[in-house]
């Protein structure tokens, strides 16, 4: 509209003079201020998520700035460690005995559960929980207890919120299920920034301060493995784990993925992983798979071996095994349970029942 | 100025939605104003810091095996076995109850006699089947005589726990023993208490029903509590509901 007004000006007349070129009329001060303030007040808006970060929220430069784990010399990696162990000393008032512990030549680490053993009780889950520094609140846990119905092995129908006054229950069977430490891991494939690969002892691992949290990997796992940190996890601090390593149990920042390795800060130095020391009926088993005389060697060898999600293609190192068992006519249970899964009455009941149904 | 021409009954285009276009403007500035100093509160329930106790998943042994030389306790004090049984002899067979031990409940299916296990005259051995004395640490070789596959297992790994390390070169392993996970006179082993469910949503511990099966959706205990079981929901198990029509039919 004030060009208009402008092209009703006679081309005859002299130029404009400069400071005539736009006055500023009361409606282009208030269109021109009204959008300054708007645009000001919508950039406080957009920033304004800003005020709730906190003091360690912002990254270090040194951390920033450290490499990749398989680029990092040892003297980089020193001075990684020198700063983690700084920040945990910081915030958890407790000097960590922090570490990057290498694989170990020649040993290929396989984990085998005892299914006929399991009870399902939890304390592998606790433990784990324990040893690991994983976050109480929201809670995070690597291991889940499924509670299936005896005489199936779809997951579908497993439970993993039971909650007994006592376990076991007699109508069913628990699997507890973990990182299986695949050989053809997709998480590791799935990674764009290649934050999680295999170690040389068939451990898949995570390093915390390289991954950007895309959560790829959790969805690529067919085990439901991995657990993403959405807050800071908070960890008690006269429960947290002095003994940790680079690759494992290090407190983790928000929002990077974590996940079971075995407890590699124990085993890679000739110990038990938490939850196997932690199981109250020796159903969990552990070992060097390159070893012929190890206790894992021998179930693989002789037990009834399977794998879950077989076909799939993960090739995992986490077997289920069963024991012999005695026959099913002995078994107080088995009727009960071939009754509430709808088969076929076991034989020694069998006559029974069209007895019955003649009458 | 034929753009600028008066048209008179037309009203002015600002006011035409009885709002005057100025306002907009000062309308997102209070709406951006407002935006950046509110924070959203949202209440998301959650279990605040979930503890269990370390003494409930200590490694090691489940229960604390008799020593070897075997000894008990009466009256307060630890006695060896033979204080007291060299001076009694005691019947071959004997299934009466028993006046002292009292805390023993045999519950070993057929093998419910004392001097099976037991050496008569010496009580602190155990006694094989062809009368072989064993003291109390060789007890797997005792209870090998009837279960001889979980004796191989056993020996080989396969049964039982092992601690220490996964490593049999580092010399650091050893295998926990029989009854240092099984009670002799009762073997079968006991239920126990499960520790706490994992909490996914952060909604606090989850009750599930008495007869729990297979919740595929937690969700909605939170949120529809008054919604009913669905069929597809419920219970694969047993229970009277499924049987009912099947008794019908035979009456």
């Amino acid at each position: 509209m004030t060009i208009r007004i402008w092209e009703g000006q006679s081309f005859n007349d002299p130029p404009p003079e400069p400071q005539r070129e736009a006055p500023v009329t009361r409606r282009s001060f208030l269109r021109t201020s009204s959008a300054a303030v708007g645009g000001v007040a919508a950039l406080a808006a957009a920033l304004s998520p800003l005020r709730d970060l906190k003091e360690d929220d912002a990254v270090s430069i040194d951390k920033f700035l450290q490499k990749h784990y398989k680029e990092m010399t040892p003297k980089e990696m020193e001075a990684a460690l020198a700063r983690i162990s700084a920040d945990v000393e910081k915030r958890y008032n407790i000097r960590p005995d922090i570490r990057d512990i290498k694989p170990m030549a020649g040993v290929e680490f396989v984990y085998a559960l005892n299914l006929s053993r399991c009870i399902g009780c939890r304390r592998c889950v606790h433990a784990c929980v324990n040893e690991n520094n994983q976050s109480r609140d929201p809670e995070i846990q690597y291991i889940r207890v499924v509670e299936m119905p005896r005489g199936t092995l779809d997951l579908e129908k497993g439970n993993h919120h039971y909650n007994r006054p006592t376990v076991p229950d007699a109508g069913h069977f628990y699997m507890p299920v973990q990182c299986h430490q695949c050989a053809n891991p997709p998480c590791v494939k799935v990674c764009p920034v290649e934050a999680t690969w295999k170690e040389l002892d068939g451990i898949v691992v995570i390093d915390y301060d390289w991954c950007i949290g895309c959560r790829y990997c959790e969805a690529a796992c067919p085990y439901w493995a991995r657990r993403f940190n959405f807050t800071k996890p908070s960890v008690p601090a006269d429960r947290l784990n002095p003994e940790m390593s680079y690759l494992s149990n290090r407190p983790r920042p928000k929002g990077v993925m974590e996940k079971c390795h075995f407890c590699l800060h124990r085993t890679r130095q000739g110990r038990l992983p938490a939850c196997l020391e932690a199981c109250p009926t020796g159903a969990r088993k552990f070992g060097n798979v390159l070893d012929p005389d190890s206790e894992v060697s021998q179930i693989l060898r002789t037990k009834r071996v399977f794998v879950l999600k077989e076909e799939v293609g993960t090739l995992p190192r986490f077997f289920y095994y069963f024991d012999e068992r005695y026959p099913r006519s002995l078994d107080p249970q088995a009727e009960s349970v071939a009754k509430s899964l709808g088969h076929a009455q076991p034989p020694a009941a069998a006559p029974a029942a069209p007895q019955e149904g003649h009458r | 100025m034929i753009d600028s021409a008066p048209q008179p009954h037309r009203p002015p285009p600002a006011t035409r939605l009885g709002l005057p276009i100025g306002a907009i403007g000062p309308l997102f500035v209070v709406v951006a104003v407002w935006l950046s100093f509110w924070s959203p509160k949202v209440e998301v329930p959650h279990a605040g810091v979930a503890t269990v106790s370390r003494d409930r998943f200590l490694p090691g042994a489940r229960r604390q095996p008799i020593g070897d030389p075997p000894a008990t306790n009466v009256g307060g004090f630890s006695h060896a076995c033979n204080e007291c049984h060299r001076l009694f002899d005691s019947p071959p067979v004997s299934r009466r109850t028993l006046m002292q031990h009292t805390a023993i409940v045999l519950n070993h299916g057929m093998n419910n006699q004392c001097f099976n296990c037991h050496d008569r005259k010496n009580r602190e051995k155990l006694v094989l089947h062809d009368g072989t004395l064993l003291p109390f640490s060789e007890v797997p070789r005792l209870c090998s005589q009837c279960h001889g596959t979980v004796f191989r297992d056993w020996q080989k790994g396969m049964h039982g726990k092992t601690m220490g390390s996964w490593n049999a070169a580092s010399g650091k392993q050893h295998r926990l023993s029989c009854n240092d996970c099984h009670d002799p006179h009762a073997p079968a082993y006991q239920g126990i208490i499960p520790l706490p469910a994992p909490n996914t949503l952060r909604m606090g511990n989850q009750e599930p029903a008495a007869e729990q099966e297979h919740r595929h959706m937690p969700l909605r205990q939170w949120s529809l509590p008054e919604m009913p079981e669905p069929e597809l929901m419920g219970p694969v198990q047993p229970g009277p509901e499924p049987t009912t029509p099947a008794k019908e039919d035979h009456q």
